[in-house]
């Protein structure tokens, strides 16, 4: 791109503007969960407050009605049993497509790719009822199995294990391995990289979902994260917006330790997922 | 052809006598490799893909014995529904407004990013990271900052004389407001895209423009704007999907209101399917939105792709 001294400080002016339009809701957030009820609805609005209180944070995990304790429980887990059924299912179907020789391999793998430009949202009701008939509402097999045949993880994978080189394999077949430890012992271990930026992407879109959850939990036990901070919008929003504020909060802070561990492996993977998904 | 494995490995005389047995054991090996995904998909996307379908010819209601065939009734419904009409039109007034913003400001924060500059990578994660947070995050601090007697946008918007604006009471200012949100929250994921979009573009392209004696904009107009657009369709296209199926903002924010004015497809599906327990007016619904969406995601490509050859 080109290098001009102008392009450069018109670039800074940019981005420090974004910046501040990126930072600045966050800011408010962080900072107002620190208030009281009455200092919240102060004008003009605070941005520091005078003396912060942890209330509203002890509010949201304690009250019998609220805890986000039990919410970030229950989303952690069925993001993580999640993520590992998507695993456990694309991995070895997406190194079927990449390496073995079988009457229908591209007439099924052409099918699933069609099937991705159907959206989701079809799939609900029929899926519901199914639940409902498993006796399975307000478990976490709901929350878990529907979604783990996740075409994208396949797509994705199939790509990754056939840039291995397939030399690797066949010295391993040498020594008598079987197709089942070719893939254990060859393949899965050559693709960390791949399976770790899948299950970091598959483990945030889950984390993050609001549909589904909505419809099939119902209790304290199996509620996850967002649908317990839409509950906790539509019935305290009025009265205790710190406490809201706080559990908003409170609800992005994991996910926001993950980034800054992985921040660099999640960006590079949006554009390599992205790049590929866009050809 | 490239061979299997075991062929390479095999002594060349064996192979007349071999390759079917091998054949047949690398099709059992792949379709046991496949089936748990399979059994999956099967009974989660296909079974229910076809149900719905199904489904949308009965009146099928929640807990009866048996289910009503009604032909097309439930389709003639929703051709009258008012209420279907006005999420319809909604949707796509946020979508086009969402699909809009997000790729300008998007486009604009990648090729800030992509200049030589110090701090690259730094905000390039800063810039993502909205993205990561919920609806359910998004949607509560931004229904504050948006309030009408308290929120912080108004406050700001008084210093340069606007306002005050009741953003999420005002059927006029809801879809907007709700967009602007999702602008926010949304840019990270075509941004990055874009990024890489442009570093794909070779520079001794941009150094001939130079050499030519082109200007900044007429770089931009006639070197990175048309061989982006593969960037750019991709990126309209997972924008329109992905907005089209809007349902958490509205939710959290506004329930539908005021009135009706952000009900949106998906809301009115959810509203259907599990406030009346309508089911099969609700695959009703649920088939007509995807097959919207198939007809947008086709369209967008042969508008593009019309306009990549050039």
């Amino acid at each position: 791109m080109k290098s001009s001294s102008s392009s450069r400080f018109w670039s800074y002016v940019v981005l420090a503007v974004l910046s501040v339009f990126v930072l600045f809701p966050m800011s408010i957030a962080v900072s107002q969960s620190f208030m009281t009820n009455a200092e919240v609805n102060d004008w003009p609005p605070k941005l520091i407050p005078d003396n912060p209180t942890l209330e509203a944070f002890n509010r949201v995990v304690t009250q019998d009605d609220m805890r986000l304790d039990l919410w970030l429980r229950n989303s952690l887990i069925a993001a993580t049993g999640y993520t590992l059924a998507v695993l456990v299912l694309c991995a070895p179907a997406a190194y079927a497509f990449a390496r073995l020789r079988f009457p229908g391999n591209k007439f099924i793998f052409g099918f699933l790719l069609v099937t991705i430009m159907i959206p989701p949202q079809i799939t609900l009701i029929p899926n519901y009822l199914l639940m409902r008939d498993l006796g399975w509402l307000d478990t976490f097999y709901a929350l878990i199995f529907p979604g783990a045949a996740n075409v994208f993880g396949v797509f994705l994978l199939r790509q990754f294990f056939q840039s291995i080189p397939k030399e690797l394999e066949e010295a391993a077949v040498l020594d008598g391995a079987g197709y089942f430890q070719r893939f254990w012992h060859v393949v899965l271990p050559l693709s960390t990289n791949a399976l770790v930026a899948l299950a970091i992407f598959v483990f945030l879109g889950h984390y993050n979902d609001l549909f589904w959850p909505f419809i099939v939990t119902n209790t304290l036990q199996t509620r996850t994260l967002p649908v317990g901070l839409a509950i906790l919008n539509s019935s305290y929003a009025g009265q205790f917006r710190p406490t809201v504020l706080a559990g908003a909060v409170l609800s992005s802070v994991p996910i926001l330790i993950v980034y800054i561990i992985f921040s660099r492996r999640i960006t590079q993977g949006v554009m390599v997922t992205g790049g590929l998904a866009g050809r | 052809m490239s061979q299997s494995p075991e062929m390479l490995s095999k002594p060349k005389r064996q192979r007349d006598s071999l390759p079917i047995t091998l054949r047949m054991r690398e099709t059992i090996a792949a379709y046991i490799f496949l089936a748990p995904f399979l059994i999956f998909f099967s009974i989660f996307v296909v079974r229910a893909v076809i149900l719905a379908v199904r489904m949308s010819f009965y009146n099928w209601k929640i807990l009866p014995p048996t289910q009503d065939f009604i032909w097309f009734q439930n389709y003639q419904e929703l051709f009258n529904d008012d209420v279907w009409w006005t999420a319809l039109q909604n949707t796509f007034i946020f979508t086009g407004i969402t699909v809009v913003g997000t790729t300008v400001v998007a486009l604009i924060a990648a090729l800030a990013v992509t200049q030589p500059i110090k701090g690259k990578s730094f905000f390039q994660v800063l810039l993502y990271t909205p993205s990561l947070f919920s609806v359910g995050a998004v949607g509560l601090i931004w229904v504050w900052l948006l309030n009408n007697q308290f929120g912080v946008i108004n406050y700001l918007l008084n210093f340069i004389g606007l306002g005050p604006y009741n953003w999420l009471g005002d059927p006029n200012l809801v879809l907007p407001a709700l967009s602007f949100t999702t602008i926010w929250w949304g840019f990270g994921f075509p941004m990055l895209i874009f990024i890489a979009g442009l570093q794909g573009i070779p520079d001794q392209l941009y150094e001939a423009a130079r050499i030519d004696g082109a200007n900044g904009s007429q770089i931009f107009w006639n070197i990175t704007l048309p061989l982006l657009r593969p960037t750019i369709l991709f990126v309209t296209v997972t924008g329109v999907i992905s907005h089209f199926q809007v349902y958490g903002q509205p939710f959290i924010m506004t329930a539908g209101g005021p009135g009706r004015s952000s009900y949106t497809v998906i809301f009115y599906l959810y509203q259907v399917a599990w406030t009346s327990f309508r089911m099969g007016y609700g695959a009703a619904v649920a088939v007509a939105i995807a097959l919207i969406m198939a007809v947008m995601t086709i369209v967008q490509f042969l508008f593009f792709s019309e306009r990549v050859e050039f």
